[in-house]
């Protein structure tokens, strides 16, 4: 679908939005707003950090947050979400949602269960099934999306649905508990290393969300695919005038918020040597909190990878220094709830400076 | 693409940079914490209360024996975490409280072998810990104190026979959740304590999930398929008051019996249920948060060194002559 004159159309960035106020400042101190907005869940991250510590307990003289025990706790917490948010990110880039990765999750970690101890698969096999489920499941959805053109919000709510379903089926509604050991119905004894930790201090799950993390880091920076990202984003029809492949990046995109998805299944099921067809409920909006927090608007087109890890670090350390300081559960949710929409009303002031 | 060969090198790269060069550990009881403070009296203690779901009613009641009792013990400051259902919460809520000291922790574990971890580092630190209704797996804790399943519904079923139905009579069952233990024993221990006035028939088992208005639905529907039904057991108090619903819509509700299981002393539950007439009969379901704090006080205060592992709580049978007592003795507030 090529247009008939290429030359005349413009691809990215497809047009400069209307400017939301005039804010009239020197040139250098242009870029210290804009710097400031654009790292917005950076400085958030530092900030919060900073006030964790100065409100956290001591024990014994020693910070308890600054503890390290209870740094690889955060770390170890976050990274199930973190890893799903970076999948969330590239969809919320093309201006699309997944509602479905908790539940792909669940499904996930019933299927990592169910093939190590009732199929006695190996470690390997196992993993590569599971990953290569969940980015077919991410993939048929984000068909579905490009294909018949049905808003991704319905599709993955759908697609939700039928993740949950399909793994209360596999695993007949229970939790399937997963023994370690060498006989049958037991999973190698290696699978539990996805709840130790490297020397004893960074956790397992934590080193792999920095290997995603920084990968996507990469990928976004650098890549053709990420160029066609923010396009699709940003002016859906301008990209495709251009000769993105939209369709394609579609599906990809969507693929790759499966497979991590899977990816976070695999992990809580050997966090928890379990798995349930319940895990990861709700999971889904903590990873979009983290992508909201991390700057990408919803609207797509504009967003950053940091910033979603930013903004997942920065849950995890708030969903801490509160347990930490002992606020009520039901407190911590509305903070939670507030620090969301402060982020998201910090993004509205961003001055466009064209 | 040759952006995107380059970006998948770099990526592998990184990847492989981070994860050589290392060696993983599992995670086992560091011992670095002196969670074990010196027991006695006449000193501060923290308890941490993890809780698998706060939104449960029967949770909540758990929460407040808990915190209630402890406000009777010099001493005691108890802090509740929830972990709203979800595992990976309940494992976080634990660490946190090991992070800040406590002195002793209590837990109901949303579920058995994912907690299962977490509480054995906790004991192999040295807190002591007390698991309430649900178990763990292993012996790695203080104390276990649930209730009896079993006993429960044979005390119902008891009941029915000798009380309820000593004529006999057509009754249903409206059952919990498939494949939760507490259905499974809850409909076991029925059968048993009927057993013995071979009158009584069940007529009917039909699920509804322990919801209320699951609950009314089924009931809607065994109206219509079984036309004289003299009782109804159900293995809630919630799916009991959906069921009374559903017969009063059909004008039966003075003709059935009906029976719940729970009794929590709170105004929307079954106490108040057989106050105010609706239900026949309730079986406490007691939460062992007062009995968690009576142990806690003797592992901390009374530097008790052998608690007793296994505790099983005894159940109450609530009818009209005793609701409104026993609403007042179970902590209920008017």
């Amino acid at each position: 679908m090529n247009p008939p004159n290429p030359t005349t159309v413009a691809a990215s960035p497809p047009e400069t939005p209307p400017r939301r106020r005039a804010i009239r400042l020197p040139k250098d101190r242009h870029a210290i707003v804009d710097n400031f907005f654009r790292f917005q869940s950076l400085f958030g991250l530092v900030a919060v950090f900073l006030i964790a510590i100065a409100v956290s307990p001591s024990r014994n003289g020693e910070n308890v947050f600054l503890s390290s025990g209870n740094l690889a706790n955060i770390v170890r917490a976050v990274s199930e979400i973190g890893i799903i948010a970076v999948g969330m990110t590239f969809v919320i880039l093309i201006g699309g949602i997944d509602l479905s990765v908790g539940a792909v999750l669940g499904l996930a970690a019933v299927g990592s269960a169910t093939l190590m101890v009732d199929s006695g698969l190996g470690i390997v096999p196992t993993v590569l099934i599971v990953l290569f489920i969940g980015t077919a499941f991410g993939a048929t959805q984000g068909a579905i999306v490009a294909r018949l053109g049905i808003q991704s919000f319905i599709v993955t709510l759908a697609g939700l649905q039928a993740a949950r379903g399909i793994a209360r089926m596999w695993s007949g509604g229970l939790g399937i508990p997963i023994a370690y050991g060498e006989g049958p119905q037991e999973a190698p004894e290696a699978f539990s290393l996805l709840s130790g930790s490297i020397n004893g201090v960074l956790p397992v799950p934590a080193l792999i969300f920095l290997a995603i993390g920084v990968g996507a880091l990469l990928v976004l920076r650098s890549t053709a695919f990420a160029r066609h990202v923010y396009a699709i984003g940003g002016n859906e029809k301008a990209a495709r005038l251009s000769g993105v492949p939209v369709r394609r990046v579609r599906v990809t995109v969507f693929a790759i918020s499966g497979l991590l998805a899977a990816l976070a299944g695999i992990i809580h099921a050997g966090q928890l040597n379990q798995g349930s067809p319940n895990d990861g409920a709700g999971y889904e909006l903590d990873a979009i909190a983290a992508v909201v927090i991390g700057g990408t608007s919803l609207a797509g087109g504009s967003g950053s990878m940091g910033g979603t890890i930013a903004g997942a670090l920065l849950l995890g350390i708030l969903n801490n220094i509160l347990a930490l300081n002992n606020i009520d559960a039901n407190v911590q949710l509305v903070v939670k709830g507030l620090v969301i929409v402060a982020a998201a009303a910090l993004q509205r002031l961003r001055p466009r400076i064209a | 693409m040759r952006y995107a060969r380059r970006a998948i090198t770099i990526f592998a790269l990184a990847a492989l940079a981070v994860t050589t060069g290392c060696s993983v550990e599992k995670d086992g009881g560091d011992g670095g914490t002196d969670a074990s403070a010196q027991c006695g009296s006449g000193k501060e203690f923290l308890i941490g209360m993890s809780q698998a779901n706060n939104a449960e009613p029967y949770r909540q009641v758990m929460n407040d024996d808990v915190t209630t009792a402890a406000k009777s013990v010099p001493g005691f400051q108890v802090v509740v975490s929830d972990a709203a259902q979800d595992n990976s919460k309940q494992v976080a809520d634990v660490e946190n409280f090991l992070s800040q000291g406590i002195n002793l922790l209590i837990i109901s574990p949303n579920e058995a072998k994912p907690l299962t971890g977490v509480v054995k580092k906790a004991y192999d630190q040295g807190t002591p810990v007390i698991v309430l209704d649900r178990k763990v797996e292993g012996d790695a804790y203080t104390a276990f104190i649930g209730g009896d399943n079993v006993a429960i519904g044979k005390a119902a079923g008891e009941y029915y026979a000798k009380t309820l139905l000593p004529q006999g009579g057509k009754v249903v069952e409206i059952s919990g959740l498939p494949g939760s233990t507490p259905a499974a024993e809850r409909a076991q221990g029925f059968r048993e304590g009927i057993a013995s006035n071979p009158k009584i028939e069940i007529v009917a088992t039909q699920t509804a999930e322990w919801l209320r208005e699951k609950g009314q639905s089924v009931m809607d529907a065994m109206l219509k398929a079984q036309p004289d039904i003299d009782a109804v057991y159900a293995h809630n108090d919630p799916m009991a008051e959906g069921a009374y619903l559903a017969a009063k819509a059909a004008g039966k509700e003075t003709a059935i019996k009906f029976t719940g299981i729970d009794a929590l002393p709170v105004a929307s539950g079954g106490i108040k249920a057989v106050e105010q007439g609706r239900l026949q009969a309730t079986f406490q379901y007691a939460t062992g948060g007062r009995e968690a704090i009576d142990l806690a006080k003797k592992i901390l205060v009374d530097c008790t060194k052998d608690v007793p592992k296994s505790t099983t709580l005894g159940t109450m049978q609530i009818t009209k002559d005793n609701a409104a007592q026993a609403y007042t003795e179970l902590g209920g507030k008017q």
